[in-house]
Order: structure tokens, then sequence, then C-alpha cells
């Protein structure tokens, strides 16, 4: 305990310094600008940014960049109470209740309730963040290359067992993402592999144009197919105070939401978008009036909200302590502490306790910058909301342009982002989802070498993986995962036979 | 999604038959020694047999009589391949021509000739975006961005 005080003081020196704090504000301030945005997601947005840290210290750089994605759970929010749109994924569920309170001349207390149920979920998961990473950290230096190769399995598939839409085309985007990770030179064997003579792609498919191609470029696609109709809340937003009666509604939601939200958050494959989700059904369920949900319940909004905000935190766990991006969004952060020359894993916590402990605490701080930027500001962020589309996408796709050039001063990489732009719009027409993708092509290079390295261990014997416990009970995870769709399948199957 | 799904898996299962044909021409190696092609042989069998069962499903959604949705339905397909267009008319062209000219006439087309804005409105934008953008990313961030035509003024 008393590790855990000194190491937080220590984060505090490191977050407290001005340009730490400069940063950390600008990111929630960004963030915050991204959630309200609806067609610009944190993850494109945290690739746009990238290269634009480059000549930033690691962890003022981490900082801004995690600044961006929890503001970005609050920011969403916004939108969709006051417009219905969701300004990002997370946010999706909150309009059903949220929008319905606007409607009814309560757009006040859902953007207060929204607000300090993020709050609340936000800094408990970084308290947990606090204790349990450490703790975590410990246990994975014990893994050996089985073990991640096992992790990074179960990773995949809880993506894909989690992810909207078909579990089988998700698998085989993972199945696409790990074959894209293999571009490049083989470090082993010193060959290229499928490069065909490219020389922008000797070093592999970047990261950073593959998201801003799939979650950026093809999003823009596709808001210019179809417009994008709004219809903008004009009455004044007031009383943003929730009430005592709106507190005792929504209490046990933040409660039961923060909890969820944090679980789901620290799982490979969960994530702020599910644990959203999750929790709305689970308040629908346990509330004494289900049927006031969809109409405009506090509860709809407030459990949501901190689910996904206490996700976003928790997502950071496994990313920090075993070096496992638990989304596509920590995927990237994956590649941006291996930009900045830090390898995410067990050992990062000695190796670079000032990055480790100053992001961890400059959360708190951002979370505390949050609540009080948000609500006083949020008649700005409807004035930004009124920009009109046509000159939004153009900047979008410039800040995509240039974020992709810059990270290699490379025109190949331009091209890149923007083969990945249709590649990732036809993927939304053909209801492929991109995020296993993403996660399988970082993943890729990780988990061939887990594998190659655990095949020479144990002399190219496969029964490795299942003897050693860890491993084994990673892989039951993962085959259950695989099995439990197709027999509520057959399930439902024989029950519409009936 | 009858017929988008046979098209999106064909279109996979190919795929999958050249990354595991290429894969097993890198060398699979053995099991001690997993040669470059290894893992991605076996990925692309699995992409293969995947896309297979993605096939096969549309027969039965096609007897449960499913309504085929069209995929390319919206109103305004010439504009996302006009945009996409000039997108890769900037990529190509940046380097020879320059960040700040190639920007402009981005900037031009979108809002002139896609969105059919007033021109005074449309130069007037995108000369602000242009300069506003070199200010941020070149002047303040140093990215280094491509000088092209512009080189001899060493801005």
């Amino acid at each position: 305990m008393v590790d855990v005080i000194q190491n937080v003081i220590f984060g505090f020196q490191v977050a407290l310094q001005p340009i730490n704090l400069i940063y950390c504000f600008f990111g929630v301030l960004i963030g915050t600008l991204v959630g309200v945005l609806p067609g610009l997601g944190p993850p494109a947005a945290i690739a746009l940014l990238l290269p634009a840290t480059f000549k930033v210290a690691p962890v003022s750089a981490i900082i801004m960049l995690a600044g961006i994605y929890y503001g970005a759970m609050y920011g969403g929010s916004t939108t969709s109470i006051l417009v219905n749109i969701p300004g990002e994924a997370a946010s999706v569920v909150t309009c059903l209740d949220g929008y319905k309170m606007a409607r009814k001349g309560r757009a006040g207390p859902a953007l207060g309730i929204a607000a300090f149920s993020s709050f609340i979920a936000g800094t408990f998961a970084v308290i947990a963040l606090t204790l349990v990473g450490p703790f975590l950290a410990g246990i994975a230096l014990k893994f050996g290359p089985p073990e991640y190769f096992s992790l990074m399995i179960v990773g995949i598939t809880v993506l894909t067992y989690l992810s909207s839409g078909s579990m089988i085309k998700s698998l085989m985007m993972a199945a696409v993402g790990l074959i894209l990770g293999g571009i490049g030179m083989d470090v082993i064997s010193g060959k290229y592999r499928f490069t065909y003579g490219f020389q922008v792609l000797a070093d592999g498919v970047g990261l950073v144009p593959a998201v801003m191609g799939l979650f950026g470029i093809s999003e823009v696609l596709e808001n210019l197919e179809t417009e994008i109709k709004r219809e903008i809340l004009t009455a004044k937003v007031k009383n943003l105070l929730p009430t005592l009666k709106d507190w005792a509604d929504s209490i046990w939601a933040i409660i039961r939401g923060t909890i969820l939200g944090f679980f789901l958050g620290i799982i490979p494959g969960g994530g702020a978008i599910v644990a959203s989700f999750a929790s709305y059904a689970i308040e629908k369920k346990v509330s004494k009036h289900p049927e006031e949900f969809g109409k405009g319940a506090i509860a709809g909004v407030a459990g949501p909200e901190s689910a996904n905000n206490a996700a976003a935190g928790g997502s950071f766990i496994p990313l920090l302590t075993l070096g496992i991006p638990a989304n596509a969004v920590m995927a990237i952060f994956l590649g941006a502490l291996m930009i900045h020359g830090l390898q995410p894993g067990p050992l990062l916590m000695k190796q670079a306790p000032d990055l480790f402990w100053g992001t961890i605490v400059s959360m708190y701080i951002g979370n505390g910058m949050l609540l009080v930027l948000n609500l006083p500001l949020i008649p700005l962020w409807v004035m930004v909301l009124r920009v009109p589309y046509y000159l939004l996408y153009p900047l979008i796709i410039l800040f995509c342009l240039i974020g992709a050039y810059s990270i290699g001063n490379n025109a190949g990489d331009v091209i890149i982002m923007l083969i990945f732009g249709i590649v990732g719009y036809l993927m939304r027409k053909f209801r492929y989802d991109g995020a296993p993708m993403v996660l399988a092509l970082v993943l890729g290079p990780m988990l061939e070498e887990a594998l190659r390295q655990s095949l020479i261990l144990s002399r190219g014997n496969f029964s490795i993986f299942v003897s050693r416990p860890i491993s084994l009970g990673f892989l039951v995870v993962a085959v259950l995962l695989l099995i439990v769709p197709i027999i509520t399948q057959r399930k439902k199957l024989s029950i519409l036979k009936e | 999604m009858g017929k988008a799904d046979r098209i999106s898996g064909s279109f996979w299962f190919i795929f999958s038959v050249m990354v595991s044909i290429e894969s097993y021409r890198l060398g699979l190696g053995t099991l001690h020694q997993p040669g470059p092609g290894f893992l991605f042989f076996w990925a692309g069998i699995f992409l293969g047999i995947l896309s297979v069962v993605v096939i096969i499903r549309t027969w039965g959604s096609k007897k449960a009589g499913e309504p085929e949705i069209s995929i390319f339905g919206g109103q305004n397909m010439t504009k996302v391949v006009l945009v996409l267009i000039s997108l890769f008319l900037y990529a190509l062209l940046m380097e020879k021509i320059g960040f700040i000219i190639i920007t402009l006439l981005l900037f031009v087309f979108l809002l002139g000739v896609i969105e059919k804005k007033r021109w005074f409105f449309a130069i007037f934008v995108s000369i602000s975006v242009t300069v506003i953008a070199y200010l941020i990313f070149e002047v303040w961030l140093r990215s280094q961005l491509p000088k092209g035509l512009l080189g001899f003024l060493r801005l």
C-alpha cells in the first residue's frame, strides 16, 4: 500500500508539470470535440494526432492521446442527448433516453447526469487501475511465449464475439488483419513477404494509415452518400444540476454501470461500446418501471454513460500491464508507445515509471477538467454542431491526408490510407466490422513471434500450449467463445422450427 | 444480405487462396522451425473456410425469402467516386506540386465543384484553410510537408 501511495505521489509530480497539464487539457478538449462531432470517432482522431506528437516527450504525448480517448466518451453523450446523433459509437444507447429527456425539456438534467456519471465512473476506473495494474504486471512477468500466444488468441476471439454483426465475418476480418500484419520483412528469415516490390510496404502496413482509412475516410465516404439529417434542439439548456430525485433514480445505475463497464473494459476484446449496451440492458431489466425506458428514463442515461467511461479507463489495464491492446483504440496506443520507443508490457512500469504513473494520474486530473469544462462549454459544443457537413468533411479529409503523410514524409502512406478508406467503405456496405482487423493487424507480428518462440521452446510440439495451465485456461475460454454462439444458434433454429 | 454476402464471400475466398499459395511459396518451414509463410498459410486456409461458410449461408436466406438489399443505392455515388479520384490525385501529385498549391486546388474542387458553393466563398475558405493548416503543421509542428513547385520560395 505504501508503494502505491508513493507511486501515486510520483505520478502527480509528473502529471502536474505545467507542460503535461497543458497537454492533458488539450487532450480532453480535443477529445470532447471529437466526441461531439459525428463522423470522427476516437480511433481515427487518435491516429490523426499521433504524428503531431512525434516531436513531443513520450509522457506528454501519451497523456494527451489518453485524454482524447476518455474525453470523447464525455463529448459523445452531448450530441446523443441534444441532437439524437451519437458523436461516437459508445454513446449510441444514450440517444434512446437522453434525447427523449431533451424533448421533454429535461436536456439540462440529462447532460448533467451524463457528465457526473462519467466523472464518477472515470475516477473509479482510474483508482482501480492504480490498484490492479501493479498486481497484474506482477503476474504477467511469469508469462512465457505460449501464455502470450494464448492470451492474444483470447483477445481476438473476445473481440469477434462481442463485435456487432456476424461473428463469422468478424473472425474473417481478424484473419485478414493477421495476414496484413505479415506484410513486410520477416525478422527471422529476412525474407520480404507480400510486398511485391513496393518499397512503401517493406516496413509493413502502417497502423496509422490503416486506422485513418478504415475509420476516418470510409466514414466520410459513407456520409457523403447518405447525407446526415440533423435536427438541433434550439431550446435553451438550463438546470444542468440534477435534482435529488434524479440522483436517487440514477445512483444505482451509476454504480452498476461503473463496475460492469470496468470489467468489460479489462477483458481483451471488450470495451466502451459493449459496456454501454450491456449496462442499458441490465438497467431496463432491474428497473421497477421498465416501461419508462426509451421514453426518457434518467437511469437509461446514467448507466450507459458510466459504463462507457469505466470501460475506457479499464481498457488501459491490459495494455499497460500485459502489452496486449484490448480494442482498436488501445491498438493505436500500442503503436504510439512503440513509435516513442517504449515496449508496452509488464516491464513498462519499471522501465518508464514516469510514463506509467504520470499517465494514470493525469487521468484523475483530466476527469476533473472534463467535469469543470463540459458543463459550461455545452453552448459552445452546440455551436460546433451547427458547422455544416460540407465544411466539416473536407477538414476531416485534410487532417487524414496530412496525418498519413507526416508519419514518414511519404506519399505512399497516403495511398495506403486511401486504399484502406475504400476497403473500409466496402466493409461497411457488406457489413464487416473493422475493429477485429485493426486489432489483428497490430497483434499479428507479436502473435507470430510468440508462436515461433513457443514452438522453438517445445521443439515443435504443439502440446506446449495446453500443457501449461495458464495458457490452457486462455485457450479454453477462446474455444468456449467460439462454441457458444453455434449452440445458441442451433437452439434458436430448433425453436423456430417448432 | 444474400447477394452481397455471395459477392463478398467470393472475394475473400479468392483472396484466401492467393494468400495461401503465396505463403506456401515463402516456405512453411517445419514445426520445429516454422518458416516465414507458416502462420499466413493457416490464416489463409481459415479465412477460406469461413468465406465458404458465408457463401453457403446465403442459400438458406434465399429460401427464407429475405429481401435483397441494394448495396450502392445511395443517390450520391458519383459524389463519392469524384471525391475519391480527387484524393488519389492529391496523393500522387502532392510531392511534385507541393502542399500549398495542391491543398488549395483540392479545397476549391471539393467546395466549388462537388458542393457547388459560390466561387467567392469556395476560394475564400480554401485559402484560409490552407494558410491555417500550413501554419499549424509546418510552422508549429514542423511536419515537413512537401514544398514542390514553391520550393524556390524557401518558406
